[in-house]
C-alpha cells in the first residue's frame, strides 16, 4: 500500500522536470563497528544458521568482517530444547537438532567476549500460498512484470508476509513484507514491486512465501526504508527496528516458508 | 460575557470623555478601478501626531478637535491626496487615489507619514502588493505570492521550486494560510511547484511571522492573510496572460456603477497536452493539470453597509496511465458584511466555509481501490473596530469554526485484495475571543496588548483508544454523538510595543502566544496532498509556542529606505513526530504512532528595503537555529530541525530602464537543510543498508541561485496594452541538491555510493500578458 501510494510522486515527477542525477563524495564520519545479527529458525527441516558480522564505514568495500568464537544458543520454548550451534565458517552458526514448529517460542542467546545479545521469535502458523501469476504495467518505453503471489488471508488473525523471488536461480535484492491491516480475510493478489530487477517473459520464477511474525515484518518494513537497492529511502532515515537486544542490529526471525515456480507470461 | 459587558462599559467611558472631539472617517479606494485600499495611510497635516492607516476594506476613522484642516491620504505607488475640511461635525468622506506613473514616483513630495514602519507597534509583519511582486522572477514565469515571500528575511523554502515554506523554524503546517479570511488547507498545486494562489486575482498579502494580532490565531508560526481583489466598479475589463505552463484570464466589471462589481478570474495548466502527443500510450494516457478559480463580488447597499461574496475553487488531476490517478482541491467561500455602526465603530461580520478533499484511485489487476478523503470547516467570524481617538483603537470579536474531519473512507470492490474501511470522521469545534487595544500612553510610546482565549473542543461519537509506549491500546472510550471528548482552553496573551527614538528610528518589542489544534502528519519528504490532518485529541495535546523579539527599525534618505534588524526567540510545546516505520495511511490508530517533544528557534534577520527610483528592491539576511528535542528520536538529545539553515539570503532587484524595459533579477543563498546520512553499512538478507548515528546530523550542500527577468511593455493603446515577460530561472545552471540518497553501486556489487538528484537547471520561461 505504501508502495503504491509513493510512487506516484516519482513518476510524474521527471515528466514535467529536468532532473539530473549524479555520484558525489560526502565526507561520512566513521562509526564504531557494531554487531549485526541474522538468525533464523524455519518449519523446513533444519540445519538453521545465525551469521554474526559487523559493519564498516560507507566507504570500505562491501566485506563485512565476520565474528568468530561467539556462542549461539537457540532455545525451543522455555528451555525444553536447547541447541548449541557450532561455528561451521567463519561469523556462520549451525544448528544441530533444533526442529522449527509453528506455534512455538524460540529463543536466542550469544556471547561475544563479555557482552551479551539476546532475542525471542514465534513462529506464526502457515498460510497456503496457492499459485503465483504475473502482472503487466505499462511504462514509459518498456511494460513491467511484477509476480503476483495468491493466496487466502485467515479471518480474524494479524498475519505477516514476506516474499523472496529468484529468477532463473538468481535471488532478487529486494524486501518485500505485507501485512492484513486492510486486509484481513481477503483473498490476496498485490503485485509484489522489484526496486533493482526486472521480469522478463520466459524466466521461471520462484517465489517463497513466509509467514512472520509482527516483530519480524516491523524488522523488514523498516530495513526496506535504509536498503541500498531501494528507491523509496525515507526522509529521516534510521536504523530499523530489531528484536535484538544489547543495540544489536540485525534480526532473529521464526517464520514458516513455502514456495511456488512458474514461467513468467 | 463578563469580559464583554466590560469592553462595551470601557467603550462607553471613553466615548463621553471623547465627545468635544469630531470624526473623519470612510473608505479609501483607487481612482480608476475602485478597489478599496489596504493599509493607506491618513493623517492630518496640522496634527502631526494624527493618522492612521486603512483596515481591510479601506475603512478609515481619524478624530480631531474642531478646525479647519488638511486630509492627507497616501499610499505606495499612488499619488497622494490632500483634503480641505472644516471640521465642525463628524464627516464621512471617501477619498480615491490615483495611481503614480513611475516617472512621478522619484519626485513624490515625501511625507513623513510614510515611515509608518517606525511608528507603528507593529514587527515580524511584511506586506506585499502584487504590484511589488510582478516583476520578482520565478521558476515557470507564474508570478506567486508564496514564492515571493520566500525571499524575505525569516522564510525558508520548503524545497526547490516549491511554494511551501517555513518561517521563524516552525513546520510548513504551522502557517495560517487565509484568503478571505477562509483557510486553505493545501496552498500549492502540482507537488507544490505552483501556489493555489493566482496573483491575477489577488490584492495583497501580509505576512505575520510573530506579534501576530490578536485576531488571528490557530497556528503557531505565522499568518498569511491573503486578500482577493473586489474588480473593477467603474468599468468592464479583462487581462490576462500566456505562459509555456499555464494561462490565465481574469474578466472583472461594475455590477452596478461606484456600488458593487466583480471579479472572475481562472488559470489551467496545460502540461499534459504536450503528454498527449507521444506516441507512447504510457505517456499518452497520464493526466497532469491544475485549475483554479476566483471569484469576487461586492455591493454597495448605503453608506454604512456593505456585503462581499468571494469564492475559491482550485484541483488537481494526476493519473498514470488507468492504474493511478489522484484529484485534490481546496474550495472555500466567504460572505461579509461590513456595517459601519458609526463613524468610530466598524464591524466585520464572516460566514465562512473551507473545504479540503482528495480522492485516489488505484487499479491493479483486480485490486480497485478508492480512497476518499476531506476536511471541512464552516465558521462564523465577528470583527469590531472601534476608533476611540487618535491614540486609542480596539479591536474585538469572536470566531467559531466547525470542524469535520473525514481521513478516509476506502472503497475496495468485491475482488480486490484490501477490505472496505471508514475511519471514523472527527468533529471539532474551535471558539475564541479576543480583544486588543492600541495605544499610546506618552508621546513617542506606542502599546498594542492583546489578549486572545481560544478553546478546542473534540466531540463525539466515536471510540477514543489511549495506548502504552509500544503503540498497543489500552483502554477505549465510546462517546455518543455531540458529547464533549475533551476540551483544551488556552490564553493567548499578544504584546507589542515600540518606542521612536526619532523621526526616523525606533525600538519595538514583542511577546506572542500562539495555539494550534490542528496537526498535518507526514513523514515524507515534501508535502503530499494526502497529508493527514488531524485534531487534537486526549493524545494529542495543543501546540503552544512563546515567541519573544525586539527589533531596530531605520529610514534613510528621506524614507527611501527601510532597514530594520530583528531577534527572535521561540519555545514550541508538543511538537509532533513520528516512530520509525509509522503507518500514517488508513490507519484508525494513527496516533498511537507519533512522538512529541519540543522545540527551540532563534535568529537574527537583517532588511534593507529601497522603495523609490529606478531601482528598486531588497536585501534580507537570516541567521538562525532551530531545533528539536523529541522524546525517542536522537537518543533523547536535541538535534537540527530538517529546516534548520543557518544562514539564509536573498537579493532582490528590479531595474526600470525605461518605459519599455524593466529587468529584475533575484539571488538567493542558503546552508544546506539539517539531513540524516549514514556512518557506516552493512549486510542483511544479501542486501546492503546503512547504519545510522544521529538524526540530522550531516547537511545538504549549500544552495545558491541566480534568476533575471525582463518585462518589454507594449505600446499602451486607448483600450488595450500587452507585455512580454522573458525569464530564466537559475542562470548560471548551479545542480542545487534536491535529495542525496545512498545506494548500491550499479556497476560494482562491492561498492555503495551517493546520488545526488538535481532539478531545474535554466528553466526559461516566456509569458505574454495582455490587459483591454
Amino acid at each position: 500500500m505504501k508502495q503504491v501510494f509513493s510512487k506516484w510522486s516519482l513518476i510524474i515527477l521527471p515528466l514535467i522536470l529536468y532532473a539530473c542525477t549524479k555520484v558525489i563524495n560526502v565526507n561520512l564520519n566513521d562509526a564504531a563497528p557494531q554487531i549485526v545479527v541474522e538468525g533464523i529458525i524455519t518449519n523446513t527441516p533444519g540445519p538453521y544458521q545465525v551469521q554474526i558480522t559487523k559493519t564498516v564505514n560507507f566507504d570500505a568495500s562491501n566485506s563485512f568482517p565476520p565474528v568468530s568464537g561467539a556462542s549461539v544458543r537457540i532455545t525451543d520454548n522455555g528451555g525444553i530444547i536447547q541447541d548449541l550451534l557450532t561455528e561451521t565458517s567463519p561469523g556462520i552458526y549451525t544448528t544441530h537438532t533444533i526442529q522449527g514448529i509453528p506455534g512455538h517460542t524460540y529463543q536466542l542467546n550469544i556471547t561475544i567476549g563479555s557482552q551479551t545479545y539476546s532475542a525471542t521469535s514465534t513462529m506464526p502458523q502457515p498460510v497456503t500460498l496457492d499459485s503465483i501469476s504475473f502482472q503487466h504495467t505499462s511504462r514509459v518505453n518498456k511494460i513491467d512484470i511484477n509476480t503476483v503471489p495468491n493466496y487466502q488471508d485467515p479471518l480474524n488473525v494479524k498475519n505477516y508476509y514476506s516474499f523472496t523471488q529468484y529468477v532463473n536461480s538468481r535471488k532478487i535484492k529486494n524486501t518485500n513484507v505485507f501485512d492484513d491491516r486492510l486486509s484481513d480475510g481477503r483473498y490476496i493478489n498485490v503485485a509484489l514491486r522489484t526496486d533493482s530487477a526486472y521480469i522478463n517473459i520466459g524466466d521461471t520464477v520462484l517465489l517463497k512465501m513466509n509467514c512472520i511474525e509482527k516483530a519480524t515484518y516491523d524488522y523488514f518494513y523498516t530495513f526496506a526504508q535504509v536498503a541500498g537497492n531501494n528507491n523509496f529511502q525515507s526522509a529521516s532515515p534510521s536504523n530499523p527496528i530489531s528484536n535484538i537486544s544489547n543495540n544489536a542490529l540485525g534480526y532473529f526471525a521464526a517464520y514458516t516458508t513455502q514456495s511456488r515456480k512458474a514461467i513468467a507470461k | 460575557m463578563k469580559r464583554l459587558l466590560l469592553f462595551l462599559l470601557l467603550i462607553t467611558g471613553l466615548q463621553i470623555y471623547a465627545q468635544d472631539k469630531h470624526t473623519i472617517s470612510g473608505t479609501i479606494k483607487e481612482k480608476r478601478s475602485g478597489e478599496v485600499l489596504i493599509g493607506a495611510s491618513v493623517y492630518i497635516l496640522e496634527l502631526p501626531k494624527s493618522g492612521t492607516v486603512s483596515n481591510a476594506y479601506g475603512f478609515y476613522s481619524i478624530t480631531a478637535p474642531s478646525g479647519v484642516y488638511t486630509l492627507i491620504v497616501s499610499f505606495a505607488g499612488f499619488k497622494q491626496d490632500s483634503v480641505k475640511l472644516a471640521l465642525n461635525k463628524n464627516i464621512s468622506l471617501s477619498v480615491q487615489l490615483d495611481q503614480a506613473l513611475q516617472q512621478m514616483m522619484e519626485v513624490t513630495v515625501s511625507s513623513k507619514k510614510r515611515n509608518a514602519n517606525i511608528t507603528q507597534p507593529v514587527m515580524g509583519v511584511q506586506k506585499l502588493s502584487v504590484n511589488e511582486i510582478k516583476n520578482v522572477p520565478v521558476i515557470f514565469g507564474e508570478k506567486d505570492v508564496l514564492k515571493t515571500i520566500q525571499l524575505l528575511p525569516g522564510v525558508k523554502s520548503a524545497g526547490e521550486g516549491s511554494s511551501g515554506f517555513y518561517v521563524r523554524g516552525g513546520g510548513a503546517d504551522q502557517n495560517l494560510i487565509l484568503l478571505d479570511e477562509a483557510t486553505v488547507y493545501n496552498a500549492s498545486h502540482l507537488l507544490g511547484f505552483f501556489s493555489a494562489f493566482n496573483s491575477d486575482a489577488i490584492k495583497d498579502l501580509t505576512l505575520y511571522k510573530g506579534a501576530m494580532p490578536a485576531e488571528y490565531g490557530g497556528r503557531l508560526s505565522s499568518v498569511v492573510d491573503i486578500k482577493m481583489n473586489d474588480g473593477n466598479n467603474q468599468d468592464y475589463h479583462a487581462n490576462g496572460g500566456i505562459g509555456l505552463i499555464a494561462s490565465r484570464l481574469n474578466i472583472e466589471g461594475p455590477i452596478v456603477k461606484d456600488k458593487g462589481s466583480f471579479i472572475v478570474s481562472g488559470r489551467r495548466t496545460y502540461a499534459d497536452l504536450f503528454l498527449k502527443l507521444s506516441r507512447d500510450s504510457s505517456i499518452k494516457n497520464n493526466s497532469l493539470y491544475f485549475y483554479d478559480f476566483n471569484v469576487k463580488a461586492n455591493y454597495k447597499l448605503n453608506d454604512n453597509n456593505r456585503v462581499y461574496l468571494s469564492g475559491y475553487f482550485g484541483r488537481d488531476n494526476l493519473g498514470f496511465g488507468g492504474t493511478f490517478g489522484i484529484d485534490y482541491g481546496n474550495s472555500t467561500a466567504t460572505a461579509r458584511w461590513n456595517h459601519v455602526f458609526n463613524s468610530r465603530l466598524f464591524s466585520n461580520t464572516s460566514f465562512i466555509y473551507s473545504n479540503y478533499n482528495y480522492n485516489i484511485k488505484i487499479n491493479s489487476g483486480t485490486n480497485n481501490i478508492l480512497i476518499k478523503s476531506k476536511i471541512e470547516d464552516v465558521s462564523l467570524k465577528q470583527d469590531f473596530q472601534y476608533f476611540v481617538n487618535n491614540e486609542n483603537k480596539i479591536n474585538f470579536g469572536f470566531d467559531v469554526i466547525n470542524h469535520r474531519i473525514s481521513p478516509g473512507i476506502v472503497d475496495a470492490s468485491g475482488t480486490s485484495s484490501f477490505n472496505p474501511t471508514n475511519l471514523p470522521v472527527k468533529y471539532a469545534l474551535e471558539n475564541a475571543a479576543y480583544f486588543s487595544h492600541e495605544i499610546s500612553p506618552v508621546d513617542k510610546v506606542k502599546l498594542n496588548y492583546g489578549l486572545r482565549l481560544s478553546s478546542f473542543s473534540i466531540l463525539g461519537p466515536g471510540d477514543f483508544n489511549s495506548y502504552d509506549s509500544a503503540g498497543n491500546t489500552i483502554q477505549t472510550r465510546s462517546y455518543t454523538s455531540g458529547t464533549v471528548v475533551k476540551s483544551y482552553i488556552n490564553l493567548e496573551p499578544r504584546f507589542s510595543a515600540s518606542y521612536q527614538l526619532s523621526e526616523n528610528n525606533s525600538l519595538k518589542a514583542s511577546y506572542t502566544r500562539n495555539v494550534q489544534n490542528l496537526h498535518l502528519l507526514s513523514n515524507s519528504a515534501s508535502t503530499n496532498p494526502t497529508d493527514l490532518w488531524i485534531p487534537s485529541s486526549p493524545n494529542v495535546k495543543p501546540e503552544i509556542a512563546d515567541q519573544v523579539s525586539l527589533g531596530y527599525y531605520r529610514n534613510f534618505h528621506d524614507n527611501a529606505y527601510e532597514f530594520s534588524a530583528e531577534i527572535y526567540t521561540k519555545t514550541m510545546q508538543n511538537q509532533i513526530d513520528y516512530k520509525n516505520g509509522a503507518q500514517l495511511r488508513a490507519n484508525a490508530n494513527v496516533e498511537s504512532q507519533l512522538l512529541f517533544g519540543k522545540g527551540r528557534a532563534y535568529g537574527l534577520e537583517l532588511f534593507l528595503k529601497k522603495k523609490q527610483g529606478k531601482l528598486t528592491g531588497w536585501i534580507s539576511y537570516t541567521l538562525s537555529r532551530t531545533e528539536k528535542l523529541i522524546n525517542g528520536i536522537n537518543k533523547n538529545n536535541w538535534y537540527a530541525a530538517k529546516q534548520d539553515q543557518t544562514h539564509n539570503m536573498a537579493i532582490v532587484a528590479i531595474y526600470q530602464a525605461n518605459k519599455k524595459w524593466t529587468f529584475s533579477s533575484n539571488f538567493v543563498y542558503n546552508t544546506g537543510n539539517a539531513v540524516t546520512f549514514p556512518s557506516g553499512k552493512y549486510q542483511v538478507n544479501g542486501q546492503t543498508a546503512f547504519y545510522y548515528t544521529e538524526r540530522n546530523g550531516y547537511r545538504m550542500p549549500a544552495y545558491h541561485r541566480l534568476d533575471f527577468a525582463a518585462t518589454l511593455q507594449g505600446k499602451k493603446r486607448k483600450k488595450s496594452e500587452g507585455s512580454w515577460t522573458f525569464s530564466l530561472y537559475n542562470a548560471y545552471g548551479r545542480e542545487n541538491a534536491y535529495s542525496i540518497e545512498f545506494k548500491d553501486d550499479p556497476n560494482d556489487p562491492a561498492k555503495t555510493q551517493a546520488v545526488q538528484t538535481a532539478l531545474f537547471r535554466w528553466v526559461p520561461s516566456v509569458t505574454y500578458n495582455f490587459k483591454f
